[in-house]
């Protein structure tokens, strides 16, 4: 398994979004993504999925706009919990869509 | 269905998904349950987590989460199933192993499975109240592999084998037993308890049932407790390697009740090895064991202790009773002290300093102490020849450490005034005679008494000391003012306090008339000083060192005693003395001057006079000549006089009666204190009342308790009631008056009986307790009338009429009094 720290999320647009596997664990179903099936115990050796072993995963049904602003999400929510407070700002015109992503990716 | 349209609204306006393909879940669903079976083959790094989790997403989303679920259900079990086989055939020691390999795999793939199908356990699951993934894989686990028919029974006979292994002293896998367990843990704690530790209890018990019965067939008491004791480790330690914390209590409750509880009274009992031995042979550690294991078990030390409490009584009987351990009281006390220390070490070293234990030390030594009605004498005499000379050349703490000692026996005597009246007479002695070792030892035991008993019960003996101290201050006063006596004899008198002093009426023998004379310088001198006071020379008491001078010109200086030295005296007069000349010429009686005689004409090496006829005993026709050829090695020679250290019978008798005489005013005067406060009480508790207020000095006798009562009913200050016999109650309106004579304190108990308004005297009581045993004794009920009392309030000048002072011979004879309200 490659212990690499960032991780590159893939639009249906195929653009191409690579950030810290810390921010990226904001989303609960992302986090896994990366994790399952768990630590390595001693015994067996299952493997994990595809997305753990390469490192990115493809979302086919968020564009690249909607993953931007999940992104920025990610940073600001890193942000937030580590005690520095402001506003996260959201275009109205993309309410809707984050809200189903962000049902999607359990964040 | 609107129901839930409603809650996922914006789910609703997911584009992408209003397509709807009526094969749709079929198609998703096969993709599912192959990643599945994938995943279960350890091919998941073929697949999307992304797909996977999408597909299932949607399934969800399209209401199709019943059957993504029931399809999960069918394809674990399935796979389960195949499992279970393949555990089935694994062959002997292998299947443990295999059953822990294939509990890994299930985990590891349900934790991945749980992970896609995340979004129905988020949102599904709750919603229709079906189990979550990750219990329903337990679950599926639980039914269809642990539960399967050939492999449940398997699995705990396998179990509880590898335990008896064990047991055995095989070693067995403690990793794999820990995961085995840990699995059967994980399915939930009805499946551990019902699936293992019920069985692996009952097996337990049976085998340890077993051992036991083996072991202390063969073992002696303390190898069966060393036994137990591993065997209670080794569960333990079992325990903390692979079993469930909780069954620590279950299983080590099997043990001690098998191993422990079931042979209690056979082990304590066990013949040359049972407790008894034990104590017998100090045996700390088994003791220790035997304390630590017996008292996990209900009863246990109650028994321990109940075995001991018998045991020490019955030495302690032996050791009070048996007449040869008796002859030597020093010797007996140490014995005490011996016991005492044997089991206070075995208390703190081996029963954890256990209080109910030290308890039943104390009761015991009190009960068996108390049976021999000598010890507190023996302990007086232990004190004694302690402080004589015991104590020379031993430190100040090991001085404190003996009379520490003491103290504990002497807490245990019930009858401590007769302690007091013994030691009185043993300090007398010892002060007197110049014997004792250490004066800082005497007044920290009495310090010692003092704490243990109150400031009445050494005041005496205090006064004792300050009567030394202050006669040698006299006699250095009186030499002091008879410059002229610094030749010839030189005498040194103690001023004793009667009441202080334990005092024989004595005859006072004819002293020389160089000691007479002498004697008449003093007494002039003290009552020159002292006025008022009357002094009488206790003779019997006295010791002299005389220089004597032998036929052939040998000098001695010998110690003797009084009369001792007046027999010597008469000799520089005479050559031959018959023994009724001696009589009449000394005036010593004649019990005493027999054994003055015997100590001076009959022991060898000391016989400074020589008697006719030869003989053991002393004669009435006996005669006495100085012993010309008598020799010593030593220039000084001190002469005892036959002495009986230990009192013989008769002395004990009377001692004994001169308790109980001074006893009954104590129990009159605690009647009175208790009635006073009370006015009214029954019978029991007036016995009650004053056997607790005076056990710290004695214990009362009910008998006599209740003669007392009589008593104090004839002398009209009791009256019994009329309706109940038993209930008694004031007589009269009793006022306390308090008569005063220099520095005590009397109280006078007055009852204004007459209309004419004057009083009765019912009881006189000295303030201080002590002073009480002596001065205070009922008076017969005394009218006084009215003319002849004092206007009240302080009125020195008053003379109680003779009469009062007659029925009482030791009542001062001039009291001041002053009566309060009346």
């Amino acid at each position: 398994m490659k212990r690499k720290d960032t991780v590159k999320l893939i639009s249906t647009d195929e653009m191409e979004f690579v950030i810290d596997k810390d921010a990226a664990m904001v989303s609960q179903t992302i986090r896994n993504m990366l994790t399952s099936p768990g630590p390595i115990d001693n015994w067996v050796f299952l493997g994990g999925f595809a997305e753990t072993e390469l490192g990115e995963v493809t979302f086919p049904e968020i564009s690249a706009v909607i993953l931007e602003k999940i992104c920025q999400y990610f940073y600001w929510a890193l942000q937030y919990s580590r005690g520095k407070e402001t506003e996260f700002h959201i275009e109205p015109e993309l309410t809707l869509e984050l809200m189903m992503a962000a049902n999607y990716l359990h964040t | 269905m609107s129901n839930q349209k409603k809650r996922n609204f914006q789910i609703e306006a997911f584009k992408h998904r209003v397509v709807v393909d009526p094969k749709y879940a079929e198609k998703t669903w096969s993709i599912l349950e192959h990643a599945i079976h994938e995943i279960y083959n350890h091919n998941a790094s073929g697949l999307s987590f992304e797909e996977l989790y999408r597909n299932a997403y949607n399934m969800v989303l399209h209401k199709f989460g019943e059957k993504l679920y029931s399809g999960l259900v069918a394809t674990m079990t399935a796979h389960l199933k195949e499992i279970s086989k393949s555990i089935e055939a694994a062959q002997g020691d292998l299947f443990l192993e295999e059953l822990n390999r294939k509990w890994n795999d299930h985990n590891k793939a349900l934790q991945m499975i749980r992970d896609i199908l995340m979004y129905m356990d988020r949102t599904y699951i709750p919603n229709t109240h079906k189990t979550p993934v990750h219990e329903l894989g337990l679950n599926l686990w639980r039914d269809n592999v642990i539960h399967s028919s050939k492999i449940q029974s398997r699995l705990l006979s396998m179990l509880l084998e590898l335990v008896h292994r064990e047991r055995t002293g095989e070693v067995i896998d403690r990793g794999l037993m820990r995961n085995i367990i840990k699995m059967l843990m994980d399915l939930g704690s009805s499946v551990y308890q019902e699936d293992f530790e019920k069985p692996f209890l009952e097996v337990s018990a049976e085998f340890y049932m077993g051992e036991s019965q083996k072991f202390i067939e063969c073992c002696d008491c303390g190898d069966y407790l060393k036994k137990a004791e591993l065997r209670l480790n080794e569960e333990i330690e079992r325990v903390t390697h692979y079993l469930d914390v909780k069954s620590e209590v279950k299983i080590t409750n099997v043990v001690e009740k098998e191993m422990i509880a079931n042979h209690m009274m056979r082990l304590v009992h066990m013949e040359n090895s049972g407790l008894v031995n034990m104590l017998l042979d100090d045996k700390y550690e088994d003791l220790g064991r035997m304390y630590n294991l017996f008292r996990r078990v209900p009863n246990g030390l109650s028994t321990i202790r109940d075995v001991m409490t018998s045991h020490l009584r019955e030495i302690g009987k032996q050791l009070v009773t048996d007449a040869e351990k008796l002859k030597d009281p020093v010797e007996f006390v140490q014995r005490l002290l011996d016991e005492k220390d044997k089991y206070d070490s075995i208390i703190s070293q081996a029963f954890s300093n256990d209080k109910t234990f030290q308890n039943a030390l104390n009761s015991s030594f009190e009960y068996f102490i108390n049976l021999n009605n000598r010890s507190p004498e023996f302990i007086s005499l232990f004190v004694d020849d302690k402080l004589r000379k015991g104590l020379k050349g031993v430190s100040e703490e090991d001085v404190e450490i003996i009379l520490d000692k003491v103290m504990m026996l002497f807490r245990y005597l019930q009858e401590k005034d007769v302690f007091e009246k013994y030691y009185k007479q043993h300090l007398a002695k010892r002060l007197l005679s110049g014997k004792t070792v250490s004066d800082d030892a005497e007044r920290s035991l009495i310090v010692k008494l003092k704490t243990e008993c109150g400031y009445q019960f050494t005041s005496k003996l205090e006064g004792m000391f300050t009567d030394m101290k202050t006669s040698q201050d006299t006699m250095q006063g009186f030499y002091a003012s008879h410059p002229e006596l610094t030749d010839g004899p030189t005498l040194v008198v103690q001023v004793l306090t009667t009441g202080s002093w334990p005092t024989q009426p004595s005859i006072t023998c004819n002293l020389p008339a160089e000691m007479s004379a002498l004697c008449e310088k003093f007494r002039s001198y003290y009552l020159g000083t002292h006025t008022g006071r009357r002094l009488s020379w206790q003779t019997n008491m006295g010791t002299a060192d005389i220089k004597a001078t032998f036929g052939k010109g040998q000098k001695h200086e010998l110690n003797v005693s009084t009369y001792q030295m007046c027999v010597l005296m008469l000799f520089n007069n005479a050559d031959r003395l018959s023994y009724k000349e001696v009589e009449q010429a000394t005036g010593i009686p004649a019990s005493d001057l027999k054994r003055c005689l015997q100590s001076m004409a009959c022991v060898k090496g000391k016989n400074v006079l020589r008697k006719e006829p030869m003989s053991k005993d002393i004669g009435e026709d006996d005669a006495f000549f100085v012993n010309d050829k008598f020799t010593s090695k030593f220039y000084k020679v001190k002469i005892g006089t036959v002495v009986a250290q230990k009192e013989s019978e008769p002395e004990k008798q009377e001692t004994r009666q001169r308790v109980e005489e001074d006893r009954k005013p104590q129990i009159e005067a605690a009647i009175v204190r208790i009635m006073k406060s009370r006015r009214v009480l029954d019978h029991n508790n007036i016995i009650a009342e004053v056997t607790k207020q005076l056990q710290s000095r004695f214990l009362a006798n009910p008998t006599e308790i209740k003669k007392r009562i009589e008593s104090l009913i004839e002398r009209d200050f009791l009256e019994r009631d009329n309706n109940d016999r038993k209930l008694y109650r004031t007589m009269n309106y009793v006022e306390e008056g308090l008569v005063s004579k220099s520095k005590r304190s009397s109280q006078l108990l007055v009852s204004k009986t007459e209309e004419d308004g004057s009083i009765k005297i019912l009881f006189v009581e000295h303030k201080r307790f002590n002073d009480l045993c002596r001065s205070a004794r009922l008076v017969t009920p005394l009218m006084i009338p009215s003319a002849t009392l004092p206007s009240f309030g302080f009125d020195p000048t008053f003379t109680w009429p003779q009469k009062l002072l007659i029925s009482k011979p030791r009542l001062p004879r001039k009291l001041v009094a002053f009566v309060t309200s009346f």
